[in-house]
């Protein structure tokens, strides 16, 4: 369950060699899933670091607009702005069902340690997590992030967009920060 | 946010979430949980206060416990063990150190579980912060055209438009059996065995002659709804152990199925 997109095909015609923060735009807008940098550069025949200046460019202007761009790991999307969250949840119908405490504390530990493995998180919560894990992964909350370079080679786990989008997080730098207090204690 | 007195304690019958119809509220899916729970019900400082003296409402909290769940149950009982050990020690004169460094390397029971607490207390208060970030209905939406539009017509939607019209029904039924046509009478009945293992060869075998197939495709000369179920359960399995990948662009669109023998041989090494 490895979070994988699909690459488009390497296009016919040879790239335009430019791409504006519109082109850009209308290009997430038609996409129905995360881009990778790499993959838009390749598109527009431009440099990665075009496109992240442009993607910086498009972040600020969206911020007047219903839109927001969505950014996790080397992908990006266009998602719908939090505060018309509750709207698009009428039109679409969507109804996240209930995380148990155990659910959001796993969680938790995930999207602020990842990548982690289930051993880590059975060390915090000091139980069996393979239930709840199981779950988030169903619900794709969490995702499978490759294998640790341990011994048995476990799994790693992360969050995905799934995870962003539910929370209203464009990126895990929105995070809440952790309490302080128990953080500094732990670094000790 | 202490929870609610009494503390009490139950553990859901599903093991698997696609198993699990049972909703819990209220639960303390841990023995950490169970400790904090009992430091906060007592309004006392997870940072001072002498654990020992909670092995005692510890036990009584455990002794509440389901022992249909002996798996859980053992977490439990290693936090009450070190709980006893840490009241012992406190009890006891502290044996006089033998070796040079012996006493030293051997870490404090009671600041090692403590530490454990404020970790497991830090994170349990970062879900809740996440979990009321979550019911304010703030989520984001990525543009999914199909499932929006299947959404809308389902009546998803507050308003859901016309009704529709009995026509519409009727087509969906001939659309219905045109999809699985009815298996002609056997000639006589007999055992047959249909296996994974089986259905998984013959999607392989059809990989090997196209890079990539449709599941609808295959299945075309099909007559048996058993097949079809364990053909598709089987194309399931290959994609849970990474050996193809499947897409399915809209709602009963074509499910097509690719090799991802490159991918799973870049995995192994």
């Amino acid at each position: 369950m490895v979070e994988e997109f699909p690459e488009s095909r390497p296009p016919v015609e040879p790239p335009p060699g430019e791409l504006s923060a519109a082109q850009l735009e209308a290009l997430l807008f038609v996409a129905e899933r995360p881009l990778a940098r790499k993959e838009i550069a390749s598109l527009a025949g431009v440099t990665v670091e075009d496109v992240d200046a442009l993607l910086g460019d498009l972040e600020m202007t969206l911020h007047e607009r219903g839109l927001r761009l969505l950014s996790a790991g080397e992908h990006v999307q266009l998602v719908t702005a939090p505060q018309a969250g509750r709207l698009i949840a009428r039109y679409i119908g969507a109804d996240g069902g209930r995380l148990s405490p155990a659910a959001l504390e796993t969680l938790a530990i995930v999207a602020y340690r990842q990548p982690v493995t289930r051993a880590v998180i059975e060390r915090i919560r000091g139980v069996d997590s393979d239930y709840v894990l199981r779950s988030l992964l169903h619900r794709r909350l969490v995702v499978e992030q490759g294998r640790a370079d341990a011994v048995g080679r476990p799994f790693l786990y992360g969050t995905g967009f799934d995870f962003l989008e539910r929370f209203g997080l464009t990126s895990l730098d929105e995070l809440p920060p952790l309490e302080p207090e128990a953080a500094l204690r732990l670094d000790e | 946010m202490a929870p609610a007195t009494p503390v009490e304690i139950s553990f859901g019958n599903g093991r698997r979430p696609e198993e699990s119809t049972h909703v819990r509220s209220d639960y303390f899916d841990g023995p950490l949980a169970l400790l904090l729970a009992l430091i906060e019900q007592r309004q006392l400082d997870v940072l001072t206060v002498r654990l020992g003296d909670l092995a005692g409402a510890y036990l009584e909290a455990l002794a509440r416990i389901d022992t249909g769940r002996l798996g859980l149950l053992s977490s439990f009982v290693t936090v009450c063990s070190q709980l006893i050990l840490i009241k012992t020690r406190a009890l006891l004169p502290r044996a006089p150190q033998i070796g040079p460094g012996d006493t030293a390397a051997e870490a404090d029971p009671e600041e090692e579980l403590r530490r454990r607490l404020i970790e497991y207390r830090m994170f349990r208060d970062a879900g809740r912060v996440l979990g009321d970030r979550r019911a304010t209905g703030a989520w984001l939406y990525h543009r999914e055209a199909a499932a929006a539009l299947a959404a809308g017509l389902s009546g998803a939607r507050p308003d859901p438009g016309p009704p529709l019209a009995p026509q519409l029904l009727a087509d969906a039924l001939m659309a219905s059996v045109r999809l699985v046509p009815p298996a002609p009478a056997a000639p006589e009945v007999m055992a047959r065995t249909i296996t994974l293992e089986e259905r998984a060869d013959v999607i392989r075998a059809a990989l090997k002659r196209a890079p990539m197939i449709v599941l609808q495709e295959l299945l075309r000369d099909v007559t048996d709804r058993v097949v079809v179920a364990i053909t598709f359960l089987a194309v399931l399995e290959l994609a849970k152990g990474r050996e193809v990948a499947i897409d399915q662009t809209e709602p009963w669109g074509p499910i097509t199925v690719t090799q991802l023998v490159a991918q799973k041989q870049a995995d192994d090494g």
